[in-house]
């Protein structure tokens, strides 16, 4: 069965690789977009390096308001394990992802056990109630008309005693629960909260742990989003949205969002990484020549070059983040199979390309 | 592959040897001069000092943690340089790639890192594995946990302790355990914001000494090299010389090590109720034989604090520098991450002086670790600056003159002739870590030894000497020549490897399964999970 193709044709493997590395050396402005695991995430990083290209996760739009907070404002956090134990007072801030569902209802079906074993309330911020056991229902706490960041900083405003001009529902309630609370809990992610509205749920944090405790627990829109944030951190000392093009790495969340770089026409080479079968890349637009690795068993219309991947944690063994434990865990490849694993074809791309240094990873 | 140094000045104090003289490696060991043998390559040592690599104890290299600290702070570790072409992303600012390049370059080939999660092992190995040319090790933390503190409360025999704690170095691939600010994030996730030696943390009824000693108690019975590695209640605190007294005292003839004494070394005393107590410390020390300590000294600038103290980076974000900062809970300890400027005041002043009293007061180099607490004191690029100034006299003198007067006053740095000679700075850094974490085939230069070497250009300024090594060799291999890295190793993370006992395993599944939901299996990994050949080596 073939696995990659330049153009429609069929290819060898190393064929494939030594024309992607071909484009990339002509390339004077590649961009590289992935979500893969996080071995998948370490050899784009090491071949970006290498051809002077930009980086950026696929869910980077997303990804960017959860590392925005860490990059330009800091805040408290809980590990998810120490939050099931302890979270006495459940706050889901805005939509979460529906990855998360099981998550929130595994919290309704048990009960804190630290320090002591008691019951749970649960509230929700924004116009969106999150589901439940069916049994209870979270209590929406909202400004009508109002959207996430203005109600969080009403909520912040009556919390501190403040007058507000658009009045937060069922406060009191939400005042009583805090009021008894040992250790609340505000569930949030970057999917529905933008870095305003995060930053203002970290000040509430913040200051409900002048004199009680309280934390926050980041689900991330992107698991893999994260994974790749952590990499890349440990790799370049920046999250994605970084670029390579001056020879040393630079991060810049609007210079390096890739899908702007494409649309703005700066880019001239798109390399997209994803082992995830359910993404497809966007379409070759711009005079940007698309490299796709995807899991597939057949050319991606318009892409000059395919390359069928396979997925970490199916077709092969993997590094990925685990919103649940809160940490990087490995995955075994449940169903092995003879696809090769994103690391791999790019340490093979990379090959093709010259240096004079062995690659680091 | 014969390689010989010749003619370097050899200060290998395990051995006895300090003079000229040649050395010999065989391949990745050091082999006695062969009798009649051609080197296959030789290089010329005279007028170099040549010592075994360097060990750097406790330096926060790799985890959550650091890592949080550099998502937080983009702006302070921006590279300047396009890479040097032999050494993919080693100019990327605090990245894994430039710590393991500048850490070779001053010749220092195994670090420790000392505060790893347990919870996040895999994390912390994958970043250890992608810091190039030196080897690691990491010491896994205990004493904030549920599953330890219930032990403890219930009256758990000392066999149960062992075989958790047994368990906790084996799977988390770790060379020790360490303890750090033993209850207090326990205590802290129960709203309670200060914590000493003998208080109690809510909910379990067990003090923090209790904790202590338990932890102590169980790394000796288990014969784990390294002594039990405290850092104690109240760091950075006026008057938190009395708890590390009286931790020291607890030591109770059984080895312990307190690390970074240096934060330790406050007293209440003056108009600003903050004074130096090194000499009281370091009296403490040179009394107490089972004690070992680091300093974590304090050097001028720009840092980041990252410490799984997290009542103390809690209460200490009030001073943020610049103004964010990170808190997490963790499943045991937690974290804290809070950027700080050691400013040349008042304060500054005196903690800068602490640190150096109690590296010259204590009068045991086998004693005494050379560490800033990377990147807690000061990040560890300021090792050049350091060495010079506890070699040489005049350099504190002359850095002591623009330093605040009022502070200097209150320090008896001044008073201090001492200056370390080359012998004592290869002891403090080489011979005695080993020592200290169980080693055998490092910190010395007699045959049989990993060729770890360091070679260093004799001159007058001590910074540019020790900081700009002519030649390390790890492993006999050529990685450093004139100060600049000329290719990357992988090196290994060095770990301890007990055997688990098979009615602990099925007790902290349960535990897992019924607290967390989580199977045990999500907090392990294979060795193939690194992704590198041989990521770890087993000290026997």
């Amino acid at each position: 069965m073939a696995v990659a193709w330049i153009g429609n044709r069929e290819a060898q493997l190393q064929d494939a690789a030594g024309e992607t590395a071909k484009l990339l050396q002509s390339s004077r402005c590649p961009v590289f977009s992935f979500d893969t695991d996080v071995h998948g995430t370490r050899a784009a990083i090491a071949l970006a390096e290498r051809v002077g290209a930009a980086y950026d996760h696929i869910d980077g739009a997303v990804l960017a308001h959860e590392t925005a907070l860490f990059t330009d404002r800091g805040g408290m956090t809980v590990a998810p394990g120490e939050a099931r134990r302890r979270a006495d007072v459940v706050v889901v801030v805005g939509e979460l992802p529906k990855a998360y569902g099981r998550f929130l209802l595994e919290l309704a079906a048990t009960k804190p056990d630290l320090p002591v074993a008691g019951e749970r309330a649960f509230f929700s911020v924004g116009d969106v109630t999150p589901a439940l056991d069916g049994k209870r229902e979270a209590t929406p706490l909202v400004c009508e008309g109002q959207g996430l960041a203005a109600t969080l900083a009403a909520l912040r405003g009556r919390c501190a005693g403040r007058q507000v001009s658009a009045p937060v529902k069922n406060f009191e309630k939400f005042a009583a629960a805090l009021a008894k609370a040992r250790y609340p809990v505000f569930f949030y992610s970057g999917q529905s909260a933008a870095a305003l509205a995060l930053e203002m749920l970290q000040g509430l944090i913040s200051d409900l742990n002048a004199t009680g405790r309280a934390s926050g627990l980041l689900l991330p829109a992107s698991e893999g989003g994260w994974g790749a944030a952590l990499a890349s951190g440990w790799m370049t000392g920046f999250p994605p949205r970084t670029g390579f093009g001056r020879g040393f790495p630079e991060h810049d969340p609007w210079r390096f969002d890739v899908a702007r770089m494409i649309a703005d026409g700066e880019a001239d080479c798109h390399v997209w990484i994803s082992d995830d079968p359910q993404r497809r890349p966007p379409k070759a637009t711009n005079g940007c020549a698309l490299i796709a690795c995807v899991r597939t068993d057949g050319p991606v219309a318009g892409a000059a070059v395919t390359i069928g991947i396979g997925q970490a944690g199916l077709d092969h063994d993997g590094v990925v983040y685990s919103a649940q434990v809160g940490t990087l865990i490995a995955v075994d490849g449940s169903s092995r199979s003879d696809s090769v694993a994103a690391a791999d074809i790019l340490r093979a791309i990379a090959a093709g390309v010259e240096a004079e240094a062995a690659l680091p990873c | 592959m014969l390689t010989k140094i010749a003619g370097g000045d050899i200060i290998d104090p395990v051995n006895g040897r300090s003079g000229k003289g040649d050395l010999w490696i065989r391949d990745e060991e050091i082999v006695e001069p062969p009798s009649g043998g051609k080197a296959d390559k030789i290089f010329d040592a005279s007028g170099c000092v040549v010592m075994a690599g360097a060990i750097d104890i406790h330096s926060h290299i790799g985890g959550g943690n650091v890592n949080t600290a550099r998502l937080l702070l983009p702006e302070q570790h921006a590279a300047h340089l396009p890479r040097p072409s032999a050494t993919p992303l080693s100019n990327a600012g605090w990245s894994t790639f430039e710590t393991g390049c500048l850490y070779a370059k001053m010749g220092f080939t195994t670090v420790v890192e000392p505060a790893m999660n347990p919870g996040a092992t895999l994390h912390t190995h994958l970043e250890l594995a992608d810091i190039p040319i030196i080897d690691k090790a990491t010491l896994a933390i205990l004493g904030n946990d549920d599953f330890l503190l219930s032990l403890i409360r219930d009256g758990a025999s000392e066999q149960m302790i062992d075989d958790y704690v047994a368990w906790t170095v084996g799977t988390t691939r770790a060379l020790g355990v360490k303890v750090i600010n033993a209850g207090a994030a326990a205590a802290f996730k129960e709203n309670v914001r200060n914590f000493s030696l003998d208080d109690v943390v809510p909910s379990y009824g067990v003090s923090s000494r209790n904790i202590v000693k338990t932890l102590q108690a169980s790394v000796g019975r288990l014969g784990v090299p390294h002594p039990l590695h405290v850092h104690c209640n109240n760091l950075g605190v006026a008057g938190a010389a009395d708890t590390a007294a009286a931790t020291i005292a607890a030591a109770e003839g059984r080895p312990l090590h307190l690390a970074h004494l240096q934060f330790y070394g406050y007293g209440k005393e003056g108009k600003r109720g903050f004074s130096s107590e090194a000499a009281r410390l370091a009296e403490l020390v040179n009394a107490t034989p089972e004690v070992t300590i680091d300093i974590g000294q304090v050097m001028f600038g720009q840092t980041v604090t990252v410490s799984s103290d997290v009542m103390r980076q809690f209460s200490a974000r009030g001073s943020a520098h610049p103004k964010k900062w990170v808190i997490w809970d963790g499943d045991g300890n937690g974290g804290g991450i809070v950027p700080y400027r050691y400013r040349e005041d008042f304060y500054g002043t005196l903690q800068w002086a602490i640190g150096l009293e109690l590296f010259l007061l204590i009068t045991d180099p086998w004693r005494v670790f050379f560490t800033t607490d990377h990147p807690n004191g000061a990040p560890f690029t300021a090792y050049p600056k350091l060495f010079e100034l506890l070699m040489r006299r005049d350099a504190r003198a002359a850095m002591a003159e623009g330093l605040s007067k009022p502070a200097m006053a209150l320090s008896t740095l001044s008073s201090i002739d001492r200056e370390y000679t080359f012998d004592e700075i290869a002891i403090m850094t080489r011979a005695a870590p080993a020592k200290l974490l169980g080693l055998k085939d490092r910190g010395h230069l007699g045959a049989g030894a990993l060729a770890d070497v360091a070679v260093y250009r004799r001159g007058e300024d001590i910074a540019k000497m020790l900081g700009s090594a002519a030649l390390v060799f790890k492993n006999g291999d050529l990685v450093v020549q004139d100060g600049a890295v000329t290719h990357y190793r992988w090196g290994k993370a060095l770990r301890l490897n007990p055997t688990p006992d098979k009615a602990i395993v099925k007790r902290l599944e349960d535990f897992h399964q019924s607290r967390y939901g989580l199977s045990l299996d999500w907090f392990s990994f294979p060795d193939s999970a690194i992704a590198r050949e041989n990521p770890f080596a087993e000290v026997a």
